[in-house]
C-alpha cells in the first residue's frame, strides 16, 4: 500500500513532539532575556541590558531554526504559548545566576533531543542538533564568566557599575 | 458519499466504523456514524489529536446537560461531528487503530524498499 504518511513528512512524530516543546524553550528563553533586560534597564545597569537585548534576539533566532526545520521536513511547527515571564527579580547577580540555570536547563533539553534521534534512528535531526549542542558551550561560558565577576571585583562601592561595565566584554574564544 | 474513481484499501475497521485509504487522492476515509469524510493526511493526524484531546472525565463529572456531548468540526470537512462519551470513545479506539496500520504501513515499506546491503 501507498505510504501516504512518508509523502507528508519525514520527521517521526515522537521527534516533532520533542522539537515543538524545544521550539518553545527557546521562545521561553527570548522572553525571560527580555524581562531580564528591561529589569537592568530599571535598575541603571545599562550595559547589561543591552546584553539581554541582544541574548533574547538569539533565542528568537535559535527558535527560528528549529522552527524551520520542523516545517522544512514536512511537520508543523507550532507557534507557542508563552507564559509566566516574572516582572522583577531579586538582584543584579541573580539575574545572571537565572540565566546560567536556564542555559543549563536547555543544555539538558537537548541532550535528551539528541538521545531519542538515536534511539529512533533519526541522524539527519541528530545532525541537524549538533549546531545547538555546540551553541551551549558557549552560553554556558559566558553566563559562568560573568557569575565569576561578582566574586572577583566585588559588589562592594562601584563594584556592580564596573561588573555592568565589563559584561559585554565577555566572550568566548572556544 | 464515496468518489467512483477512487482506489480504496481499508486501513481499520471496527463494530462504529471504518478508515481507508485513497491512494488515488492521497486521502483517508473515515467512515462514522452514517457519514464519510475525506482528511488529508495531516488533518487526519490533527483530528485524531483533537480527538484524544477531549476531556471525557470533565464530562461525565460536569451534570449539565450540554456537558453531554461535544461538537467537533474539522476544517476543511463538511462535517460536523456531535459526539456523546460513547462515541468519543468509539471514535478513538477506532482512529488509533488507523494510525497503527498508517504506521505499520511506513514500516513495512521502509522494509521492502531497503536495499540488500543495508541488510547485512
Ligand atoms: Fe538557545
Ligand atoms: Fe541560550
Amino acid at each position: 500500500m501507498k505510504d501516504l504518511l512518508r509523502l507528508k513528512t519525514s520527521l517521526n512524530e515522537e521527534i516533532e513532539n520533542i522539537l515543538n516543546a524545544q521550539i518553545k524553550v527557546e521562545a521561553h528563553s527570548s522572553s525571560i532575556y527580555l524581562a531580564m533586560s528591561s529589569w537592568c534597564d530599571d535598575q541603571g545597569y545599562d550595559f547589561s541590558a543591552g546584553f539581554f537585548a541582544k541574548q533574547s534576539e538569539e533565542e528568537r533566532k535559535h527558535m527560528m531554526k528549529l522552527f524551520n526545520y520542523v516545517n522544512d521536513r514536512g511537520g508543523k511547527a507550532i507557534s507557542p504559548e508563552i507564559v509566566n515571564i516574572p516582572a522583577d527579580f531579586e538582584s543584579f547577580r541573580s539575574v545572571f545566576e537565572q540565566m546560567l540555570e536556564q542555559e543549563m536547563y536547555v543544555t539538558q533539553q537537548f541532550n535528551h533531543i539528541a538521545e531519542k534521534c538515536i534511539k529512533l534512528k533519526d541522524f539527519v535531526t541528530f545532525q541537524f542538533i549538533q549546531w545547538f549542542l555546540e551553541e551551549q558551550i558557549e552560553e554556558e561560558y559566558v553566563a559562568r564568566r560573568i557569575l565569576e565577576m561578582f566574586d572577583v571585583i566585588g559588589e562592594e562601592g562601584i563594584g556592580r557599575w564596573e561588573i555592568d561595565k565589563h559584561i559585554p566584554k565577555v566572550s568566548y574564544e572556544g | 458519499m464515496v468518489c467512483p474513481l477512487a482506489n480504496f484499501e481499508e486501513l481499520y475497521r471496527t463494530d462504529h466504523g471504518a478508515v481507508y485509504q485513497c491512494s488515488r487522492q492521497n486521502c483517508y476515509w473515515l467512515e462514522f456514524a452514517g457519514d464519510t469524510t475525506a482528511f488529508k493526511v495531516g488533518d487526519f493526524l490533527s483530528f485524531k489529536k483533537k480527538i484524544d484531546a477531549i476531556d471525557v472525565s470533565a464530562m461525565i463529572i460536569n451534570p449539565s446537560r450540554t456537558a453531554d456531548f461535544t461538537i467537533v468540526m474539522p476544517f476543511r470537512t463538511p462535517r460536523c461531528f456531535v459526539l456523546y462519551i460513547n462515541d468519543v470513545l468509539n471514535l478513538r479506539e477506532l482512529l488509533n487503530g488507523a494510525k497503527f496500520m498508517i504506521e505499520l504501513n511506513s514500516v513495512v515499506n521502509e522494509c521492502l524498499k531497503r536495499t540488500p546491503h543495508s541488510l547485512v
